[in-house]
Protein backbone atom coordinates (compact mmCIF):
# COMPACT_ATOMS: atom_id res chain seq x y z
CA UNK A 1 0.00 0.00 0.00
CA UNK A 2 3.08 1.95 0.60
CA UNK A 3 3.43 2.98 -3.60
CA UNK A 4 1.22 4.76 -5.31
CA UNK A 5 -0.97 1.79 -5.73
CA UNK A 6 -3.32 3.31 -8.93
CA UNK A 7 -0.48 4.66 -10.75
CA UNK A 8 0.56 2.49 -13.76
CA UNK A 9 3.34 0.47 -13.75
CA UNK A 10 6.18 1.45 -16.08
CA UNK A 11 8.28 -0.92 -17.84
CA UNK A 12 11.95 0.68 -17.75
CA UNK A 13 14.81 -0.95 -19.60
CA UNK A 14 18.01 -1.42 -17.08
CA UNK A 15 19.45 1.83 -18.64
CA UNK A 16 16.35 3.76 -17.66
CA UNK A 17 16.21 2.34 -14.47
CA UNK A 18 19.69 3.92 -13.68
CA UNK A 19 19.07 7.04 -15.33
CA UNK A 20 15.92 7.87 -12.36
CA UNK A 21 17.52 5.95 -9.93
CA UNK A 22 20.68 8.51 -10.34
CA UNK A 23 19.29 11.45 -11.90
CA UNK A 24 16.14 11.74 -10.12
CA UNK A 25 16.84 9.40 -6.83
CA UNK A 26 19.99 10.05 -5.48
CA UNK A 27 20.23 14.15 -5.88
CA UNK A 28 17.70 13.98 -3.01
CA UNK A 29 19.65 11.98 -0.64
CA UNK A 30 20.77 14.67 1.96
CA UNK A 31 17.04 15.48 2.82
CA UNK A 32 16.09 12.32 3.00
CA UNK A 33 18.77 11.58 5.49
CA UNK A 34 17.99 14.53 7.28
CA UNK A 35 14.12 13.36 7.25
CA UNK A 36 15.48 10.22 8.79
CA UNK A 37 17.41 11.46 11.56
CA UNK A 38 15.01 13.55 12.44
CA UNK A 39 12.14 11.11 12.80
CA UNK A 40 14.05 8.24 14.69
CA UNK A 41 16.71 10.95 16.15
CA UNK A 42 19.20 8.46 16.05
CA UNK A 43 22.66 8.24 13.72
CA UNK A 44 22.54 4.54 13.17
CA UNK A 45 18.30 3.98 12.52
CA UNK A 46 18.62 6.70 10.27
CA UNK A 47 21.21 5.11 8.55
CA UNK A 48 19.27 2.04 7.89
CA UNK A 49 16.05 3.74 7.52
CA UNK A 50 18.00 5.84 4.64
CA UNK A 51 19.55 2.22 2.60
CA UNK A 52 16.22 0.41 3.16
CA UNK A 53 13.74 3.28 1.73
CA UNK A 54 16.29 3.63 -1.12
CA UNK A 55 16.94 -0.28 -1.62
CA UNK A 56 12.85 -0.35 -1.98
CA UNK A 57 12.72 2.72 -4.23
CA UNK A 58 15.24 0.95 -6.64
CA UNK A 59 12.96 -2.30 -6.34
CA UNK A 60 9.72 -0.65 -6.70
CA UNK A 61 11.07 1.83 -9.37
CA UNK A 62 8.30 0.52 -12.02
CA UNK A 63 5.90 1.97 -9.13
CA UNK A 64 7.76 5.48 -9.94
CA UNK A 65 6.45 7.62 -13.21
CA UNK A 66 9.21 9.70 -14.53
CA UNK A 67 8.64 13.13 -14.44
CA UNK A 68 6.63 13.31 -11.26
CA UNK A 69 7.47 14.82 -8.31
CA UNK A 70 10.30 12.23 -7.05
CA UNK A 71 11.31 13.50 -4.14
CA UNK A 72 7.25 13.53 -2.73
CA UNK A 73 7.36 9.89 -3.95
CA UNK A 74 10.80 9.21 -1.97
CA UNK A 75 9.64 10.68 1.54
CA UNK A 76 6.29 9.14 1.41
CA UNK A 77 8.09 5.70 1.51
CA UNK A 78 10.73 7.21 3.64
CA UNK A 79 8.06 8.29 6.05
CA UNK A 80 5.55 4.60 5.33
CA UNK A 81 8.95 2.49 6.22
CA UNK A 82 9.77 4.64 9.51
CA UNK A 83 6.05 4.24 10.66
CA UNK A 84 6.21 0.53 10.05
CA UNK A 85 9.80 -0.64 11.02
CA UNK A 86 10.88 1.84 13.03
CA UNK A 87 8.16 3.84 15.28
CA UNK A 88 7.64 0.54 16.85
CA UNK A 89 11.23 -0.48 18.33
CA UNK A 90 12.05 3.32 18.72
CA UNK A 91 14.00 4.48 21.84
CA UNK A 92 11.51 6.86 22.23
CA UNK A 93 8.96 6.47 25.33
CA UNK A 94 5.50 5.64 24.07
CA UNK A 95 3.71 8.24 23.67
CA UNK A 96 0.14 9.82 24.38
CA UNK A 97 -2.11 8.47 21.68
CA UNK A 98 -2.09 11.15 18.70
CA UNK A 99 -5.41 11.62 18.07
CA UNK A 100 -5.67 12.85 21.70
CA UNK A 101 -2.77 14.88 21.62
CA UNK A 102 -4.42 16.65 18.21
CA UNK A 103 -7.26 17.01 19.68
CA UNK A 104 -6.11 18.73 22.65
CA UNK A 105 -4.17 21.31 20.67
CA UNK A 106 -7.16 21.89 17.83
CA UNK A 107 -8.96 22.97 20.97
CA UNK A 108 -9.56 27.02 20.95
CA UNK A 109 -8.86 27.18 24.42
CA UNK A 110 -5.02 26.23 23.72
CA UNK A 111 -4.89 28.94 21.13
CA UNK A 112 -6.07 31.52 23.65
CA UNK A 113 -3.43 29.90 26.20
CA UNK A 114 -0.33 29.71 23.44
CA UNK A 115 0.79 33.04 23.01
CA UNK A 116 4.36 32.59 22.76
CA UNK A 117 5.68 35.61 23.53
CA UNK A 118 9.47 35.26 21.65
CA UNK A 119 11.50 38.23 20.12
CA UNK A 120 13.44 38.61 16.74
CA UNK A 121 16.39 39.34 18.87
CA UNK A 122 16.27 36.43 21.13
CA UNK A 123 16.29 33.90 18.16
CA UNK A 124 19.40 35.82 16.57
CA UNK A 125 21.06 34.45 19.44
CA UNK A 126 20.27 31.08 19.10
CA UNK A 127 23.49 30.09 17.74
CA UNK A 128 23.81 26.66 19.07
CA UNK A 129 21.43 23.85 19.38
CA UNK A 130 18.27 25.74 20.47
CA UNK A 131 16.37 25.52 17.47
CA UNK A 132 17.44 21.55 16.23
CA UNK A 133 16.87 20.94 19.94
CA UNK A 134 13.28 22.34 20.09
CA UNK A 135 12.25 20.75 17.02
CA UNK A 136 13.41 17.22 17.80
CA UNK A 137 11.81 17.95 21.22
CA UNK A 138 8.13 17.92 19.33
CA UNK A 139 5.79 14.85 18.89
CA UNK A 140 6.86 12.98 15.65
CA UNK A 141 3.79 14.15 14.25
CA UNK A 142 4.36 17.72 14.44
CA UNK A 143 8.07 17.54 13.70
CA UNK A 144 7.30 16.06 10.34
CA UNK A 145 5.51 18.58 9.54
CA UNK A 146 7.56 21.17 10.36
CA UNK A 147 10.26 18.74 8.37
CA UNK A 148 8.29 18.66 5.21
CA UNK A 149 6.98 22.44 5.33
CA UNK A 150 9.97 24.59 6.65
CA UNK A 151 13.01 22.62 5.75
CA UNK A 152 11.89 20.86 2.68
CA UNK A 153 9.41 23.29 1.01
CA UNK A 154 6.75 20.91 0.05
CA UNK A 155 3.28 22.19 -0.48
CA UNK A 156 0.47 21.38 1.40
CA UNK A 157 -0.90 19.04 -1.27
CA UNK A 158 2.48 17.35 -1.21
CA UNK A 159 2.28 17.00 2.05
CA UNK A 160 -1.43 15.69 2.33
CA UNK A 161 -0.16 12.92 -0.13
CA UNK A 162 3.12 12.01 1.90
CA UNK A 163 1.55 11.84 4.73
CA UNK A 164 -1.80 10.34 3.72
CA UNK A 165 -4.17 13.17 5.40
CA UNK A 166 -6.40 15.79 4.40
CA UNK A 167 -4.82 18.86 3.25
CA UNK A 168 -7.25 20.88 6.71
CA UNK A 169 -5.22 18.32 8.78
CA UNK A 170 -1.79 19.18 7.03
CA UNK A 171 -3.09 22.81 7.47
CA UNK A 172 -3.94 23.02 11.57
CA UNK A 173 -1.29 20.59 12.35
CA UNK A 174 1.50 22.68 11.03
CA UNK A 175 -0.29 25.73 13.08
CA UNK A 176 -0.11 23.87 16.02
CA UNK A 177 3.59 22.75 15.37
CA UNK A 178 4.66 26.06 14.97
CA UNK A 179 3.10 26.97 17.95
CA UNK A 180 4.74 23.88 19.86
CA UNK A 181 8.12 25.22 18.67
CA UNK A 182 7.99 28.72 19.43
CA UNK A 183 6.59 27.81 23.12
CA UNK A 184 9.52 25.81 23.43
CA UNK A 185 11.96 28.82 21.79
CA UNK A 186 10.61 30.99 24.34
CA UNK A 187 11.35 28.70 27.21
CA UNK A 188 15.30 28.47 25.65
CA UNK A 189 14.61 32.06 25.28
CA UNK A 190 13.68 32.80 29.06
CA UNK A 191 16.92 30.61 30.16
CA UNK A 192 19.09 32.93 28.01
CA UNK A 193 18.06 35.56 29.83
CA UNK A 194 15.98 37.29 27.72
CA UNK A 195 12.35 38.57 29.01
CA UNK A 196 9.09 37.89 27.49
CA UNK A 197 7.50 40.41 25.42
CA UNK B 1 7.58 46.22 2.82
CA UNK B 2 8.36 49.48 3.85
CA UNK B 3 9.54 50.28 7.51
CA UNK B 4 6.30 51.29 9.00
CA UNK B 5 6.16 54.22 11.68
CA UNK B 6 5.73 51.83 15.40
CA UNK B 7 3.49 55.22 16.68
CA UNK B 8 1.22 55.18 14.55
CA UNK B 9 0.59 51.53 14.29
CA UNK B 10 -2.05 49.58 16.47
CA UNK B 11 -1.10 47.78 19.40
CA UNK B 12 -3.55 45.57 19.70
CA UNK B 13 -5.31 42.94 17.11
CA UNK B 14 -8.24 41.37 17.69
CA UNK B 15 -7.94 38.83 15.25
CA UNK B 16 -4.37 38.18 15.84
CA UNK B 17 -4.88 34.50 15.97
CA UNK B 18 -6.48 34.31 12.28
CA UNK B 19 -3.74 36.66 10.90
CA UNK B 20 -1.51 34.31 12.56
CA UNK B 21 -3.01 31.64 10.09
CA UNK B 22 -2.81 34.12 6.84
CA UNK B 23 0.43 34.79 7.70
CA UNK B 24 1.37 31.36 7.77
CA UNK B 25 -0.28 30.92 4.45
CA UNK B 26 1.27 33.82 2.52
CA UNK B 27 4.93 32.55 3.51
CA UNK B 28 4.03 28.92 3.25
CA UNK B 29 3.05 30.03 -0.41
CA UNK B 30 -0.32 28.50 -0.07
CA UNK B 31 -2.68 32.02 -0.20
CA UNK B 32 -4.06 33.51 -3.19
CA UNK B 33 -2.90 36.66 -4.46
CA UNK B 34 -5.71 38.91 -3.04
CA UNK B 35 -5.54 37.40 0.31
CA UNK B 36 -1.33 38.33 0.06
CA UNK B 37 -1.72 41.74 -1.21
CA UNK B 38 -4.48 42.65 1.00
CA UNK B 39 -2.73 41.22 4.48
CA UNK B 40 0.56 42.44 3.66
CA UNK B 41 -0.06 45.77 2.09
CA UNK B 42 -3.36 47.02 4.10
CA UNK B 43 -3.04 45.03 7.73
CA UNK B 44 0.77 44.38 8.23
CA UNK B 45 1.69 48.10 7.87
CA UNK B 46 -1.14 49.07 10.68
CA UNK B 47 -0.38 46.75 13.37
CA UNK B 48 2.27 46.28 15.61
CA UNK B 49 1.63 42.39 16.96
CA UNK B 50 1.02 41.29 13.63
CA UNK B 51 4.13 43.12 11.80
CA UNK B 52 6.23 41.59 14.83
CA UNK B 53 4.40 37.81 13.92
CA UNK B 54 5.49 38.14 10.55
CA UNK B 55 9.16 38.65 11.73
CA UNK B 56 9.18 36.26 13.86
CA UNK B 57 7.94 33.65 11.11
CA UNK B 58 10.40 34.19 8.76
CA UNK B 59 13.32 34.21 11.62
CA UNK B 60 12.14 31.40 12.72
CA UNK B 61 12.32 29.49 9.35
CA UNK B 62 15.67 30.92 8.51
CA UNK B 63 16.73 29.55 11.73
CA UNK B 64 15.40 25.89 11.02
CA UNK B 65 16.84 26.46 7.24
CA UNK B 66 20.45 27.21 8.32
CA UNK B 67 20.43 24.51 11.63
CA UNK B 68 18.58 21.82 10.95
CA UNK B 69 19.63 20.27 7.85
CA UNK B 70 22.14 17.60 7.79
CA UNK B 71 23.89 16.09 4.86
CA UNK B 72 24.21 12.48 4.21
CA UNK B 73 27.60 11.16 5.48
CA UNK B 74 29.32 10.47 2.39
CA UNK B 75 30.03 6.76 3.13
CA UNK B 76 26.45 6.38 3.68
CA UNK B 77 25.85 7.66 0.04
CA UNK B 78 28.50 5.43 -1.66
CA UNK B 79 27.23 2.49 -0.05
CA UNK B 80 23.74 3.22 -1.17
CA UNK B 81 24.94 3.47 -4.75
CA UNK B 82 27.19 0.01 -4.44
CA UNK B 83 24.08 -1.78 -3.28
CA UNK B 84 21.68 -0.59 -5.63
CA UNK B 85 24.74 -1.14 -8.34
CA UNK B 86 25.18 -4.67 -7.47
CA UNK B 87 21.49 -5.22 -7.83
CA UNK B 88 21.31 -4.26 -10.78
CA UNK B 89 24.28 -6.79 -11.95
CA UNK B 90 22.07 -9.58 -10.45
Amino acid sequence: MELEENSPKQNYTEAEKQTIFHGEFMPHINSMYNFAYRLTLDADDAKDLLQDTYLKAYRFIESFQKGTNAKAWLFRILKNSFINDYRKKSKEPSKVDYQEVESYYNSEEVDRQITPDLRVEALKDMIGDEISNALNALDVDFRTVIILCDLEGFKYEEMAKILDIPIGTVRSRLHRARNLLKEKLSEYAKQMGYKTA
Amino acid sequence: MSNPDPSKMKQDCPEKNECLKMLQLILDGEATSEQKDHFLKNHLEECMPCYKNYHLEVAIRQLLKTKCCQDAPQELVDDIKTKVINNLAR
